[in-house]
């Protein structure tokens, strides 16, 4: 049985943000960041238009720390940026106010956390020809306050109504909302986000530990992939708590950093558990939302 | 006698504080949904000291003792990176003046514990100015085990045990499960702490955390705290309670990184008297 939901009455709302320049820590600081060993590296970091890493592709290999596929978005007055963070959810439509690529669209597919504090948008690699650092994006938020109307102890975050269409998720025998998912993420291998909120940002994968990762399933996921967070309550922050159960979006790319690795942006939680993952091949934003 | 270290190669190097203001975040939803407004970040606490309960407060984030801030950001991050654990610390204004305490953790703002006549007479905004230690200390015979945070104070006044030429031994109240680990994991271990999730309060009771004392010595299996807060399979961190239990998911007492290895390098024994109330001879508990 298809969930209902109170989408009717959720209000669409206008936030806008600008593209991002990617930023490095001022002089006189290194602009090293270190790995998980100990050795210092200098890759490209969150932020800015990036023309080669879309949603789809391998959230693993890119020589990048936990890059953000196609734009990313920010205000810099801090207030108005919580608005973009907090109100954009996955699914969103995103249009280009300004510059060479005006009124094309694109699709909000994460929000990433403390420190970059950006939202993610989707936009066809042609578009991304077109942009600049600082065009304005229009993202017509819509999904905060969205809830199942027959299972209220599940909380929908940054989510949109589109999303949970497109995810055809339903109601199992046992009265559990069956979601379908790629991979379940073990929360001894969930860091950095853990206590963050769960409004914006991210919770990262932690992925240091390669052997660790293959055998939870998650060495091959591809950014736009859809997990379970396994034993992880985020009804209020990210947090530790048996047989509560999240589902997120992986938004991010893999991270050399201890506690780093993949970011997840949530889109659902149960902390009592009435969220039933079901392992399934290709569950992806690319093809839940962009394709077609 | 003690294990060999590099202390007398370090630089002994002054910083100062400020006594804190409480700051207040306003409502803070309980994890299990209840909002409410309660006190701890920051300020001078009289009540409660290292050696006391880190579970039961009615507060969030209990900083025991005095929280100390630099309202430069620079000069804060400064007193934060070269501050250890068990430095002196020396009121240097107000009523209190001349007073001497010891700096027993390091959270948003550095905790300095006071003997209770002079706490009395310490009043916010008032200077104390910390003898920095222990930045670039090792065990000698042991340099694959990073010690964090460290004053040669406090290593001296560990019973620490060489087990053999890779390994040592000391002692803690108790071992964290490291999926319980959270708030923090997106910060470096040279730099506050690391919360352990209280939330699964069933949990915290089967295991015994909810026993745990500010000052206690953690133990931390498959945890590397090198570079980063990270899983890994046999490594281990010893850690330090430092603040109190909080109600924001995600949170809970803090623990501070004192020892890390990446490998089994460090064994602990259960001891419940590990603490630095003890060792660091702070004041008499039970």
């Amino acid at each position: 049985m298809s969930a209902k939901t109170n989408a009717p009455y959720v209000v669409s709302v206008s936030v806008q943000g600008l593209i991002a320049p990617p930023r490095m820590p001022p002089l006189p600081a290194m602009p090293y960041s270190l790995a998980a060993d100990g050795t210092p590296f200098l890759m490209p970091a969150y932020g800015s238009i990036v023309y080669n890493v879309s949603v789809g592709d391998s959230a693993y290999g890119w020589l990048a720390d936990c890059v953000h596929p196609s734009v990313s978005v920010k205000l810099d007055e801090a207030t108005g940026n919580r608005g973009l963070n907090v109100l954009s959810c996955v699914g969103n439509e995103a249009i280009v106010m300004t510059g060479n690529a005006q009124r094309a669209r694109g699709t909000v597919t994460g929000k990433t956390g403390r420190f970059s504090e950006q939202v993610i948008v989707h936009f066809d690699p042609q578009v991304r020809q077109e942009l600049a650092i600082g065009d304005k994006i229009v993202i017509r938020a819509k999904g905060v306050g969205l809830a199942f109307d027959d299972h209220p102890d599940i909380k929908l975050k940054g989510c949109s109504p589109e999303l949970v269409e497109a995810l055809e998720v339903t109601t199992n025998s046992d009265g559990k909302l069956s979601v379908p998912v790629v991979a379940k993420v073990p929360p001894h291998l969930l860091g950095a986000g853990a206590g963050l909120t769960s409004e914006g940002g991210s919770i990262h994968i932690q992925t240091a530990d390669r052997q660790a990762l293959a055998e939870a399933g998650l060495d091959s996921l591809r950014l736009g992939d859809v997990v379970a967070l396994n034993d992880y309550d985020s009804s209020w922050n990210h947090g530790y708590l048996r047989n509560a159960v999240g589902i997120g979006v992986i938004a991010q790319g893999d991270s050399p950093r201890a506690g780093y690795g993949p970011g997840i942006t949530l889109i659902m939680t149960s902390a009592s558990g009435s969220i039933e993952p079901m392992i399934a091949p290709g569950v992806n934003l690319k093809t839940l939302l962009l394709d077609g | 006698m003690g294990l060999a270290t590099n202390a007398d190669q370090l630089v002994e190097m002054a910083v100062v504080g400020y006594v804190s203001q409480p700051t207040v975040r306003g409502y803070i939803p309980h994890a299990s949904g209840e909002a409410t407004i309660l006190p701890g970040m920051s300020g001078m606490i009289y009540n409660a000291r290292v050696g006391d309960a880190a579970f039961g407060w009615a507060a969030d984030h209990l900083e025991p003792g005095a929280s100390i801030a630099h309202p430069d950001l620079d000069a804060d991050y400064a007193m934060h990176y070269l501050t250890c654990i068990g430095n002196r610390a020396f009121v240097m204004s107000g009523l209190a003046k001349g007073a001497e305490g010891i700096v027993t953790g390091e959270h948003a703002r550095l905790l300095v514990d006071l003997p209770p006549d002079a706490a009395d007479e310490v009043g916010v905004g008032d200077a104390i100015q910390i003898r920095t230690l222990g930045q670039g200390l090792q065990l000698t015979d042991y340099p694959h085990i990073f010690l964090k945070k460290c004053s040669p104070r406090l290593i001296a006044s560990l019973p620490i045990e060489a087990v053999d030429d890779k390994t040592i031994r000391v002692p803690v109240t108790m071992e964290l499960p490291i999926q319980i680990m959270g708030s923090g994991a997106e910060l470096n271990p040279d730099f506050v702490d690391q919360d352990l999730m209280s939330g699964d309060r069933q949990l915290m009771a089967e295991l015994g955390i909810d026993q745990m004392r500010l000052g206690d010595l953690i133990a931390i299996n498959h945890a590397d705290h090198r570079y980063g807060r990270g899983y890994k399979p046999g490594a281990v961190a010893i850690g330090l309670c430092i603040h109190g239990d909080s109600v924001m998911t995600g949170h809970g007492p803090g623990i501070l990184t004192l020892m890390t290895c990446d490998s089994a390098c460090i064994e602990w024994t259960i001891d419940p008297a590990a603490n630095i109330a003890n060792y660091l001879n702070i004041r008499e508990i039970s």
